[in-house]
């Protein structure tokens, strides 16, 4: 059984469900350190006192908050945590949405729910409600001594959980200054757009895309092991084509 | 202008959209800095080489490896680029898809697509692809490549623009089979505890609106901040007692029904 990464209650009305939270992701990339191009030898971050120069052992490291230029106040970790509110070991839902109307830019991090002990039943009925009433619920969950805004939902024969992105920590598209075009795209480069987007339609498929690059970062790195140089293509230019409609129309029969 | 964190192309069939990519996350975070006690003198983070025992600039920095029998291998920013020219300068739409098909566990970051050059024709077919997203409901898939890590990236419509989302790719999702999600059949709610479940979630339901949701969190560390500037002590909360599960699913069920009508015909 996968192990778990806290324990609690979820609660709604005065509902409780017993849940264990797993991880449901897991990082695949590729890992280097850094090393001195000159001797190889590791790079190691150092301390430096800004002003003495010297290396500051960890014990004699505070956490400082600049409230004006070159003014800090200085907290200890504990202090920092107190504002994680209460430890709670209850995530509350306290209302539930159409799944259908959250945007995805306000999902963060995803996990697994498992029941509890003593929670089989009340997990199941939570998942089969909010199956079938087709919603997400909200609430907050003390995680690490954060806060965080969470939605629970089902997925498949488990709840999942999301930490979300608050609104305000989102950019709007209005930031980005869009240039208008001389002319709106006409009629029919819409027409054979769509068509073209219509040809490359297929339902989404996640297995079908595999990481190629980081497969390629391995290889490249056995063949340094074994004393082979790999060569440095130049990369090619992409290919511009300023004819929108011809473009178009060569996609659509090349598709 | 915010500075672009790639900039290339997004291709689409024989169609190349010339792009920059911003972030669509502001960091609202409070930032503390590293400060040495005794001077109360900032502490900066320096690179030293632990052969030689001096500072060592950032472009005398490489990337190293170690095998599995410990030894060594670099690897240069420039052999990272030269694995996939294309799909670092590319984005390269390979199909498009029903945005409710994807699920959000594969969500990662969110970004913005904006168009990398004022050149007419650049803008119009940036246009071109938003109106088109838009109006069939679909968003794009394609792979690129940024810092040495290639991406699985979703691209569609939002307010206007095109955003993108780096997505994780299949194998960095786990599996959902080693989850105990209490599948037995002894654990299948009865009809009737479903209904009044989802009789309790009605009656809980909102439209959603994110302005509505705080981060009290951060609100709660400013003052933290602020009370420690003017020397207050700052108290830590206690521990929540783990609450007892309810016994009987079905009265808790109707008493909560029972109060969410009362209080919603007060």
């Amino acid at each position: 059984m996968a192990r778990s990464i806290w324990n609690g209650t979820i609660t709604f009305g005065l509902m409780r469900v017993p849940i264990k939270v797993h991880s449901a992701t897991e990082d695949k990339g590729v890992h280097f350190h850094e090393v001195h191009v000159k001797d190889g030898a590791q790079i190691e971050h150092r301390r430096i006192c800004s002003k003495d120069g010297k290396a500051v052992p960890y014990n004699q490291v505070a956490k400082g908050y600049e409230v004006k230029k070159g003014e800090y106040v200085l907290l200890d970790q504990e202090e920092i945590d107190a504002a994680a509110g209460r430890q709670s070991r209850e995530i509350e839902l306290e209302e539930f949405v159409a799944a259908g109307e959250i945007d995805p830019v306000h999902y963060n991090r995803g996990y697994y729910l498992g029941a509890g002990n003593d929670g089989a039943d009340a997990y199941r009925l939570l998942h089969d409600a909010m199956a079938r009433a087709e919603r997400v619920g909200l609430g907050r969950w003390v995680f690490h001594n954060r806060e965080y805004l969470v939605a629970v939902r089902p997925l498949d024969d488990v709840l999942a959980l999301h930490t979300m992105r608050f609104a305000d920590e989102l950019i709007d598209a209005d930031s980005l200054d869009l240039p208008s075009p001389s002319r709106k795209p006409g009629e029919r480069e819409v027409k054979i757009a769509g068509a073209l987007v219509d040809s490359l339609s297929a339902p989404f498929a996640p297995g079908k895309f595999k990481d190629s690059f980081r497969e390629r970062v391995l290889h490249l790195i056995q063949a340094k092991a074994r004393g082979e140089e790999p060569e440095l293509p130049d990369a090619p230019e992409p290919a511009g084509d300023t004819d929108l409609m011809a473009a178009l129309e060569a996609s659509l029969q090349g598709s | 202008m915010p500075r672009s964190l790639w900039t290339g192309s997004l291709s689409f069939g024989l169609v190349n959209v010339p792009v920059r990519l911003e972030t669509a996350v502001r960091d609202r975070d409070l930032h503390f800095r590293q400060i040495h006690r005794k001077d109360g003198a900032p502490i900066e983070v320096q690179r030293w080489c632990s052969e030689e025992d001096v500072e060592v600039d950032y472009d005398e920095i490489t990337h190293g490896y170690e095998l599995d029998n410990g030894d060594q291998v670099t690897v240069s920013d420039l052999e990272l680029q030269a694995i996939e020219p294309r799909r670092t300068r590319t984005i390269e739409i390979e199909q498009f898809v029903e945005l409710a098909e994807v699920d959000p566990m594969y969500f990662d970051h969110p970004y913005w697509l904006a168009p990398a050059s004022d050149d007419d024709g650049a803008v119009r077919a940036y246009r071109l692809l938003t109106e088109v997203m838009a109006k069939t409901e679909r968003a794009a898939l394609g792979r690129f490549v940024m810092r040495a890590k290639e991406y699985l990236a979703l691209v569609r419509e939002r307010d206007g623009a095109l955003t993108l989302t780096t997505m994780l790719f299949a194998d960095e999702t786990r599996p959902t089979k080693d989850i105990d999600a209490a599948t037995q059949k002894s654990h299948k709610p009865a009809r009737k505890q479903v209904d009044a479940a989802v009789a309790v979630i009605e009656a809980l339901s909102e439209d959603w609106d994110p302005e509505r949701h705080k981060d009290r969190y951060r609100d709660r560390l400013r003052k933290v901040v602020a009370q420690k500037r003017k020397g207050e002590t700052i108290t830590v909360p206690d521990e929540d007692k783990a609450p007892k599960p309810a016994p009987d699913l079905m009265a808790a069920l109707e008493r909560t029904l029972e109060e969410l009508q009362a209080s919603s015909s007060r």
